[in-house]
């Protein structure tokens, strides 16, 4: 018998009220609004780890969604992630209080230098002794570029290039910067560092210039757990070159088989091996100890769903609540049925059935709602038919949702072998999900830049040029 | 010399001066047995220190900062690594909110260069960090004078001096239209009845255009306790003392001595006066080391003590590679009037109030600044002092350390208590945020501070 595949296990966040479940923040008991406490991040992080949670997953934008309408109306009134808070700066505050549980923070290559992000996620990485892993985006939002000097968005394949030279200049700082034995504090000898083992990287592109050395040791994952959520052909390259694990998406469980196809063959032709690569995708789960409990409590859920906020997250480029209901899609949009931000939909519905899906619950590739044992089930479908190894909770309530699973499903999957019973002390963010250590593993692009390869040679005078 | 007044004293503010790096001020000492600056990874050694400042009334932990290498020493950047002088480094700013939620009223002031990073995001990330301390942050605002940080972030080399304080200029305005302006008090409406969480007509977009920054806005965090983090500021150039007087609300200084700091006190106050400010709207903090002792024979024994452990080649270059000239090949005792490199004045003033009658060498450069400002002797003694240096206009002590913890343990046990008695320190915390505690009138900028006019700014005139 083979193993069963062991759920990876997140909790889907954002520092800001209404996330992806838009409406629902007015549910009562909800913790939504309390984003800027530091309290309400500390209380979260301990729940987490108490249920054995791996990580905790922190998406973020750098603009408001002001596309749908015409402006930021509907996404100001919603809360629809604006306002928001910067995810990186609430985790060391999370590491505080914890031993294990891990951190994935968003954050876009497009509009910032890579030295100070280097920087500080070496920081984190310090901080939480090796918890830490980097979503990374390169930003969606045409307010988002106008925020950072652009009149507009830069185009999208462009926008992977200028991630994949960024990528480069991170790998360069985090892997070959430092050799692991630079650091010796010899005290009578008065040498904290041995400058020998630290170079510059003198990296020179088409979009970066830096020259280095990284300010910090290296830390214990050097590159953290490198996370991208991506299904397009320019991300799927990507992601088969740099990412470790691919946060998918996708209307259906076919699409996701797809993407999980495409990733694998994309990192193999890279150099590295299909199960280098894992997917986590998000997974809407509503849990009762009967199935009336469980009905019940969608149904408030539901009741509290706001399609509106759906409709302005979305980016819709035209407003289909002007539409009689039965006009088709494609004498909107045009025949591609693209209706904004990329999006695909069956040019040949009609905008009343377009409509319908804003707003519903049920609507995702990955939902359940029901029993526990009905929750593991489709858990282990997901797992073994679909592909995917594990998971980012969507929160329909905070804490409940995190609660509920901790309480209900958790030891269901756990008497099925599907979660861990206990966390291995002391045990990095990848190491938890790869079994393979805490540093990326030899065959990944980023370790050619170890101990200094791939690197200009520097002269034995001078560690710079002066 | 001014006398001791005899008046009792107002408090002083104290700050721990600190970086997230083996060794910062005071080189060689992280080599003593109960030193632990080597720890600077750790969370835990942050926190802790911040839990021992806040128990011993400190008004905040100062953090410094340096994104790059200073410049060459005796050729190459050697000597940095093997004296742990600045590099490796952390970023400090991600300790904030670990802090925060370890303490209550201690502020947390990080020093950030305009180098690092577009002003929108800065922004984002001190409101965060405002709101997750309930307003307790202070920025240091840096331009950058090292080089190789020029060169980390796709620069040729350093910007000049007065261009990088218009930099400064532009980079502080669009903060305080972010900061002030962009969210009204009341934009926040969270009704769960009616579902609506905020009144667009209320948040703002900036539509910031500038020589070097274009910005929409809004800004993406509501307004936090002090909106405008306290703004602390640290330049002894014209540029910086003309940057300091329109923006800063503490300045922190190294004078060399007592008249130095009467005179840079009284000349940057003046100058915010005529930027339509009051001399009070600044806190001067004065760097200062301070080596106590329960008799004055044991002080002094401890500064001995402590001085054998100093790496004063360490101390050398890093005001070699501070002002970017390269006195690695001098001999030690060559005073330092003789030699012939520029921008070589800007020393030859700091150290000759310092050693007076004779030429100052380069010795003397690398023995006071280990030792520039140090007090060494009973906390009576150091009340005395402070008191001096109180009277010649300074308001508060960044407190530089030659050991972390050690050095801060040893003042919150030894010394904070004859301070506290002598008026000289607060024995308890005021209520609210960092600027209101400091200043006792308010969590946010007073009307007369140039970020004070973005205030309603960017809302539609009525018709």
């Amino acid at each position: 018998m083979t193993v069963k595949k062991r759920l990876i296990l997140n909790l889907f966040e954002m520092n800001c009220v209404s996330h992806i479940t838009h409406g629902l923040w007015r549910l009562p008991d909800n913790n939504r609004e309390r984003f800027n406490d530091i309290e309400y991040w500390i209380e979260l992080a301990k729940l987490l780890e108490s249920g054995g949670f791996d990580a905790v997953f922190l998406a973020d934008v750098i603009g408001t969604y002001d596309v749908f309408r015409g402006s930021a109306d509907t996404s100001i009134r919603q809360g629809l992630q604006i306002p928001n808070n910067d995810p990186a700066l609430v985790v060391p505050a999370m590491a505080a209080v914890t031993r294990h549980l891990g951190f994935g923070i968003t954050f876009s290559t497009t509009y910032e230098p890579p030295f100070a992000w280097a920087r500080r996620l070496s920081t984190l990485d310090h901080l939480t002794k090796g918890r830490v892993g980097w979503n990374i985006v390169t930003s969606y939002l045409p307010n988002a570029a106008r925020n950072f000097g652009l009149d507009g968005e830069i185009d999208h394949d462009k926008r992977y290039e200028i991630a994949d030279e960024y990528m480069d200049v991170l790998y360069k700082l985090w892997e070959g910067s430092w050799d692991d034995d630079a650091i010796i504090a010899d005290r009578e000898h008065n040498v904290f560092a041995d400058p020998a083992r630290i170079r510059p990287i003198f990296h020179d592109g088409t979009y970066f210039k830096v020259e280095g050395p990284h300010l910090p040791s290296p830390s214990r994952q050097r590159t953290p757990v490198l996370f991208s959520a991506t299904a397009s052909g320019a991300g799927t390259q990507f992601a088969g070159k740099h990412t470790e694990v691919v946060f998918t998406g996708g209307p259906n469980t076919g699409f996701l088989k797809q993407t999980i196809t495409n990733i694998r063959k994309a990192a193999v032709e890279a150099g590295r091996r299909a199960d280098d690569v894992k997917f986590v995708t998000q997974a809407g789960v509503i849990v009762g100890r009967t199935d009336a409990e469980a009905r019940a409590k969608r149904a408030r859920y539901e009741r509290l769903s706001d399609p509106e906020g759906y409709l302005a997250h979305s980016g819709l480029t035209f407003d289909p609540t002007r539409f009689p209901p039965e006009t088709r899609l494609k004498d909107v949009v045009g025949e591609d049925g693209n209706v904004g931000r990329r999006r695909i939909f069956d040019p040949e519905q009609t905008v009343g059935e377009f409509l319908s899906s804003f707003g519903d619950l049920t609507r995702h590739a990955l939902f359940v709602s029901g029993t526990p044992d009905v929750v593991a089930d489709a858990i282990e479908g997901w797992l073994d038919d679909v592909g995917i190894d594990g998971i980012n909770l969507t929160q329909y309530h905070s804490y409940d949702t995190a609660r509920d699973f901790i309480e209900l499903v958790a030891p269901v999957l756990r008497q099925r072998g599907r979660l861990r019973t206990e966390y291995d002390p002391d045990e990095s963010l990848r190491d938890r999900i790869f079994g393979a250590g805490d540093r990326l593993p030899d065959r990944h692009y980023a370790t050619r830049y170890r101990g200094g390869a791939h690197l200009p040679v520097i002269g034995q005078d001078s560690a710079l040029p002066a | 010399m001014p006398a001791v007044p005899s008046a009792r004293p107002r408090p002083l503010h104290f700050a721990a001066f600190v970086m997230n790096t083996t060794g910062h001020i005071i080189q060689g000492t992280w080599r003593r047995p109960t030193a632990h600056q080597t720890d600077f990874n750790d969370l835990e050694h942050w926190v802790g220190l911040a839990k021992t400042l806040e128990r011993g009334k400190f008004d905040a932990i100062f953090f410094a900062d340096v994104v790059g290498l200073y410049a060459p020493y005796r050729g190459d950047e050697r000597k940095y690594f093997e004296a742990g002088l600045q590099v490796p480094s952390n970023d400090p700013s991600v300790l904030a909110s670990a802090i925060a939620y370890a303490t209550k009223d201690l502020g947390i002031a990080f020093t950030a260069s305009i180098l690092q990073e577009h002003p929108f995001n800065f922004a984002r990330r001190i409101s965060t960090l405002d709101h997750a301390s309930k307003g307790r942050i202070a920025w240091n605002i840096v331009t950058n004078y090292l080089p190789n940080a020029s060169r980390n972030f796709g620069l040729e080399g350093l910007t000049s001096h007065d261009e990088r304080y218009a930099w400064a200029d532009e980079y502080v305005d669009v903060t305080y239209k972010l900061w002030e302006g962009s969210w009204e008090e009341d934009a926040l409406v969270q009704d769960r009845a009616t579902g609506i969480h905020a009144d667009y007509d209320k948040v703002h977009k900036i539509n910031h255009e500038g020589p070097r920054y274009k910005v929409e806005g809004p800004h993406l965090v509501t307004p936090t306790p002090q909106r405008t983090p306290l703004l602390f500021q640290a330049g002894a150039s014209e540029a910086g003392r003309t940057f300091a007087a329109k923006n800063a609300e503490a300045v922190f200084i190294v004078s060399p001595n007592l008249d130095a700091a009467a005179r840079d006190t009284a000349d940057i106050r003046s100058r915010a006066v005529s930027y339509g400010r009051v001399g009070e709207d600044l806190k001067f903090f004065q760097g200062l080391y301070i080596v106590p002792g329960s008799t004055e024979a044991e002080a002094r024994r401890k500064a001995a003590e402590l001085d054998e452990w100093i790496d004063y080649d360490g101390q050398l270059s890093h005001m070699s590679g501070a002002v970017g000239i390269d006195f690695g090949h001098e001999d030690l005792d060559t005073p330092i009037g003789e030699l012939k490199t520029e921008g070589v004045q800007s020393i030859v003033g700091w150290i000759k109030d310092l050693v007076p009658g004779r030429p100052a060498t380069l010795r003397d450069v690398a023995h006071y600044t280990a030792t520039n400002s140090r007090i060494v002797g009973t906390p009576e003694q150091i009340a005395d002092a402070l008191a001096r240096w109180q009277a010649a206009g300074v308001d508060g002590v960044n407190l530089v350390n030659a050991e972390i913890p050690g050095s801060y343990e040893d003042f919150v046990e030894h010394v904070v208590p004859v301070l506290q008695q002598r008026g000289l320190m607060q024995r308890e915390y005021a209520e609210g945020t960092l600027r209101n505690k400091l200043f006792g009138r308010g969590d946010r900028l007073p009307d007369r501070h140039p970020a004070a006019r973005y205030r309603g700014a960017f809302a539609p005139q009525p018709a």
